[in-house]
């Protein structure tokens, strides 16, 4: 029965976000204009001589860009819709639905973004196409690939969902949210493969949740290894669980400090 | 017969932050916050029968809605205790979500870019309906409600009042035991507002649901409800009968005239009216309806005089808590 509840829950917010498809798909492009200007940038750092920076080669390099990009952007505004729920007082409604409010943004947030993810994709991907050419990729990585991907999105839900509960208290969660932000950026490495960082750097942000979302399964993508593979998975699953009840547990001390305006 | 909700001592207070003007004003609240309390509900007891309509009526920002935010536990008290349907709201909120259902005029529910039938369905498989059984519902509240031909059309393009009765309709279609209803008919006119007051009757009719009505508009309330609660800063200052409150309190009209000429002076020679000169040929005359009839008053006034324009209105809800503190009424002297 929660099941069936929270597919509904799903199958209506893709129907309602079909409206804003043309959106996505204008924020989709702009984020290829900035794979654009990475993929000349990186083409400039090889230049003729380098082949193989940190294991990775230019074409490596760009597909790995496409992934993170894609992954990091794809939630698109969560924490600023949570905001506006919180401000404007709609909040009220979904706490008075006979349903979770962490599991309802979720089911009704993935949809649009692995919607969105898919268009940043394809278009990444073409431009990656033309530019470097493809990369190798063994056909049956591909699954494991996709579910790390997924649970990379699911990782950043969990991130974001528990800095958006905490402006049912602050009113306003943004500034949070920009700080995360940026740490996916460097830390996350969505910027720039980890490898490429010092080495006590390296192994300080990949010991960190933040590769999960971004390093680890685009690493996955364009350096397939299977004993890594059941790693990352293993790794997001634990941090996955672990920002999940990070995330209740904020839900449920902000929950009682939430103010209800207008109205 | 039983009592669905029990409230006690409750209380409710906000910090708001205080903020002082300019960038130095920012900074030092960033660094400082000042915070000034607001008492939102001041110690309030009630309760309420099973299949009673009862209107929270009371001045913008009285604590009206507030308090109908605890009573269904999306907002957690300071003080007091809350019982309803034998729940606890703060603790057991989505277990007593299944058994109540909640309009708020200013916050919608439905899906805005989908056509309702989308957001009935889904309230069906979000409160567990079986299938006939909400079939069944879905009929009889369609014909109720009148919406066979705007079931599939997108909310967004449905007016205010073809909104609020699909709002509606999605709160009851899990047959809720207790409705809710928060400012329903805030921005309606009034052939909406009426059809909204006759569906709320009907419910509470045919159902037996408890109705928990909030209003800043005396007239919604006065219509609909048996019993009256009038909030005021946060303090219960009437609760009894809508007939009681009628007898003693509402039982005035108030009439204003502009006359066509320059007038300063309006006698009416009449016992039960006060006449009040607000300037500018304009008049406001207070008219003692257990005594007079407003008929004759506007009979009397347009023999006297061409009027340019003429309103009949009840008296605003500030002026009545205002005679409920001070007991005080309009004069009876004659003019």
């Amino acid at each position: 029965m929660e099941l069936a509840k929270y597919s509904a829950l799903a199958r209506i917010s893709i129907g309602n976000n079909l409206v804003y498809v043309k959106d996505f798909f204008m924020s989709s492009l702009f984020i290829g204009i900035i794979l654009f200007i990475f993929i000349q940038l990186w083409t400039v750092v090889y230049g003729t001589e380098a082949e193989v920076i940190e294991g990775f080669t230019l074409g490596m390099m760009i597909w790995y860009l496409v992934l993170t990009e894609s992954i990091v952007t794809s939630p698109g505004r969560l924490i600023e819709d949570i905001g506006a729920e919180v401000q404007s007082g709609t909040i009220a409604q979904h706490l008075l639905k006979p349903y979770h409010y962490l599991l309802f943004k979720y089911v009704t947030t993935m949809g649009s973004t692995v919607l969105r993810f898919v268009m940043t994709f394809i278009i990444g991907a073409l431009l990656a196409f033309f530019f470097v050419g493809g990369i190798k990729v063994t056909l049956w990585s591909v699954p494991i690939i996709i579910l790390s991907l997924f649970l990379a999105l699911t990782l950043h839900y969990a991130f974001m969902a528990a800095i958006g509960v905490m402006a049912f208290w602050l009113e306003d969660a943004e500034s949070l949210y920009l700080l995360y932000q940026k740490t996916i950026f460097v830390f996350g490495g969505m910027f720039m493969p980890l490898d490429i960082f010092p080495a006590w750097l390296e192994s300080v942000s990949k010991a960190l949740p933040f590769s999960y979302v971004a390093y680890y399964p685009a690493h996955l993508a364009v350096r397939f290894d299977v004993n890594e593979a059941i790693s990352v998975v293993g790794m997001q699953i634990v941090w996955i669980s672990v920002l999940s009840v990070i995330a209740w547990a904020l839900y449920r001390f902000c929950v009682k400090r939430i103010t209800i305006n207008g109205g | 017969m039983d009592h669905v909700i029990k409230v006690q001592n409750l209380s409710k207070r906000f910090k708001i932050k205080q903020k002082g003007k300019g960038v130095s004003g920012s900074i030092k609240s960033f660094f400082a916050p000042e915070y000034k309390l607001v008492t939102a509900v001041n110690n309030i007891s009630f309760s309420v029968k099973q299949g009673e309509i009862v209107g929270f009526i009371g001045p913008n920002g009285a604590g009206k809605s507030t308090a109908i935010k605890m009573m269904t536990g999306i907002l957690y008290p300071d003080q007091g205790s809350i019982s309803v349907l034998g729940y606890d709201p703060q603790q057991q909120r989505q277990e007593l979500a299944y058994h109540i259902g909640t309009v708020f005029g200013q916050k919608p529910q439905l899906w805005y870019h989908l056509p309702p039938i989308d957001s009935f369905n889904l309230f069906a498989a979000i409160y567990d309906l079986p299938k006939s059984e909400y079939e069944k519902r879905l009929n009889l509240l369609v014909r109720l409600f009148e919406v066979e031909d705007i079931l599939q059309q997108p909310v967004r393009k449905l007016s205010l009042g073809q909104r609020m009765r699909c709002e509606m309709m999605a709160s009851l279609l899990h047959k809720p035991k207790i409705i809710f209803l928060d400012e329903p008919t805030i921005g309606m006119d009034i052939l909406v507002r009426k059809k909204i007051r006759e569906l709320i009757k009907e419910l509470n009719e045919k159902e037996k649901t408890t109705i928990i009505l909030t209003s800043h508009d005396l007239e919604d309330v006065e219509q609909v409800c048996e019993r009256i609660v009038i909030i005021n800063n946060g303090k219960i200052i009437y609760d009894g009968p809508t007939v009681k409150l009628r007898e003693q309190y509402l039982h005035w009209k108030r009439i204003k005239i502009i006359f066509a000429k320059k007038t300063n002076e309006l006698k009416l020679g009449l016992r039960y009216c006060t006449v009040l000169n607000k300037g500018n040929d304009e008049f406001e005359i207070n008219v003692d309806t257990r005594h007079e009839r407003v008929q004759k008053v506007i009979e009397r006034i347009m023999s006297l005089q061409a009027v340019e324009d003429i309103t009949i209105i009840d008296p605003p809800i500030e002026e009545i808590i205002q005679e409920l503190f001070q007991k005080r009424h309009y004069g009876t002297r004659k003019i």
